[in-house]
């Protein structure tokens, strides 16, 4: 496993391709400390008003924050909205 | 984001709690059968709000069956939901709907006709010429032809240059302009006479036709005969009528009186305060606030409230509020020669709007009168101006 994905990043590397759809891995944007977007995620790990952890490819994206909102959730997409303080992944 | 809420609006969406401990898996559950969830927000530990469109509401059941949680619509919002509540509410639509009926068809109907800009033809007469070519109230305002009926108005009435007839909503405004009529001239041929427009004392005389039959220094007054144009000679057999013009100057006069008190009695308010309240019905008067004014010297302010029905036509029913101010006389002189320069500055202004603009001013005589406590002033004018005025001569046949 370990191997084809090194292989794919050459890949990608080599002709410029974006990443994110490549590998498979999320694109996070910020709006401020407003609004995050989360493009391509697994699923929601946890979701309380002040932590929102979402399982992703590269392990878990852990958002905290205050009033934390979730404005838009899809299949491809979750929109966070609220007082972003942290973001951050963990293993 | 308006579009997209106007969108949601319109599809209808329901606000709902989620109670369950694992809400996060419910959340999963959602996205992977697509169902849309917005606005989604943690309210306690076991309790989450969300907002769900119709379709996916009822998706979301078999969902709760299977990771045990329990939805509550906290609030339905949308369009659909609206037009469900109102449809069970018949008598209101079609009260609705007949309210608006009733309102399109009082409108078409003309409720007041008011004409301006006439000044010397009467305004009865032209509505009751404008009654008998169709336009009254209460006359459904697309039976009428505006255009048909402003020609009819003008060869009706030669004196009016100009008639518009405009409809503003239930209202009809006509508009008409009246013609100038011109100075009535006089042939050249046609015999006529020269009399006095004005009184005065003759001053100037230039016959140009005719025979003058005053002299410098005649008094004459309104209407007089200056020139003749009935011309009699000792050699003509009978007398030879001529159109007979020319100038008269004379002196004429101008004169105003205005008298004005000295003291000047002003009240002052003392802030004592006393206020009535009535109300009147028709002819009948209620005192519903307040007595007797306690204040034998008071200024009175008068407030009356009416309840207007629409433009002139009000209800019989007034609220009068009447505000007593204690008061105090204090008597003011005036200075004399202020009220002097005042009094000569109206004069002179109220005087020279009568004094055509071709008079020449030969004098002015002001005389001021004290008798006690009265100023009275006299001021005069003398301006010599033409006062020549052609009238057709009657001829009696023989």
């Amino acid at each position: 496993m370990k191997k084809t994905e090194e292989i794919k990043k050459t890949i990608a590397d080599i002709l410029e391709l974006p990443q994110d759809i490549v590998l498979d891995l999320p694109k996070i944007t910020m709006v401020g400390n407003l609004q995050l977007y989360v493009e391509n995620h697994k699923g929601i790990v946890e979701y309380s008003s002040n932590r929102v952890r979402i399982f992703t490819k590269c392990g878990v994206l852990r958002v905290i924050g205050k009033n934390l909102l979730l404005k838009n959730i899809v299949l491809e997409e979750i929109v966070i909205v609220g007082e972003i303080r942290e973001v951050e992944f963990d293993d | 984001m308006l579009i997209l809420r106007l969108w949601n609006y319109f599809r209808g969406y329901v606000i709902i709690n989620i109670e369950g401990l694992n809400l996060e898996r419910f959340i999963n559950m959602c996205i992977e059968k697509n169902i849309y969830l917005w606005n989604i927000q943690r309210k306690s530990y076991t309790t989450l709000e969300a907002r769900v469109g119709i379709k996916g509401f009822k998706d979301l059941r078999k969902i709760t069956r299977r990771c045990g949680c329990k939805i509550s619509i906290a609030r339905k919002n949308g369009y659909p939901f609206w037009a469900h509540k109102v449809k069970k509410r018949k008598m209101l639509l079609t009260g609705a709907f007949f309210s608006l009926l009733l309102i399109v068809v009082a409108s078409s109907f003309i409720y007041s006709v008011d004409i301006i800009g006439n000044e010397r033809v009467e305004e009865d007469l032209i509505i009751n010429a404008l009654g008998e070519m169709g336009l009254k109230p209460g006359v459904n305002r697309y039976s009428v032809n505006l255009r048909e009926i402003e020609n009819q108005m003008l060869t009706e009435f030669h004196q009016l240059a100009w008639v518009g007839i405009e409809l503003r909503g239930i209202y009809a405004k006509i508009e008409v302009v009246e013609k100038i009529q011109p100075p009535e001239i006089i042939d050249k041929d046609t015999p006529c006479n020269v009399i006095a427009k004005k009184n005065g004392v003759i001053e100037r005389i230039i016959a140009r036709n005719g025979d003058a039959v005053v002299e410098k220094g005649d008094i004459v007054s309104e209407g007089d005969l200056l020139i003749t144009g009935m011309v009699q000679r000792d050699s003509l057999q009978s007398p030879l009528y001529v159109h007979a013009y020319g100038e008269i100057y004379a002196r004429t006069y101008y004169d105003i009186i205005k008298s004005v008190f000295l003291t000047e009695i002003k009240k002052e308010k003392t802030g004592e305060e006393y206020s009535r309240k009535m109300l009147r019905i028709g002819q009948m008067e209620l005192t519903f606030h307040g007595g007797k004014v306690p204040f034998d010297n008071y200024i009175l302010e008068n407030e009356i409230k009416t309840i207007t029905l629409w433009r002139n036509i009000k209800l019989p029913v007034e609220i009068m509020i009447e505000d007593y101010y204690e008061a105090v006389d204090i008597e003011e002189r005036l200075d004399i020669e202020e009220v002097k320069i005042k009094m000569h500055d109206e004069a002179i202004h109220e005087l020279m709007e009568e004094i055509p603009l071709e008079g020449e001013i030969t004098n002015t005589i002001i005389d001021f009168q004290n008798t006690g406590d009265l100023l009275q002033g006299k001021f005069t004018i003398e301006v010599i101006e033409n006062i020549a005025q052609q009238k057709k001569l009657d001829i009696e046949e023989d």
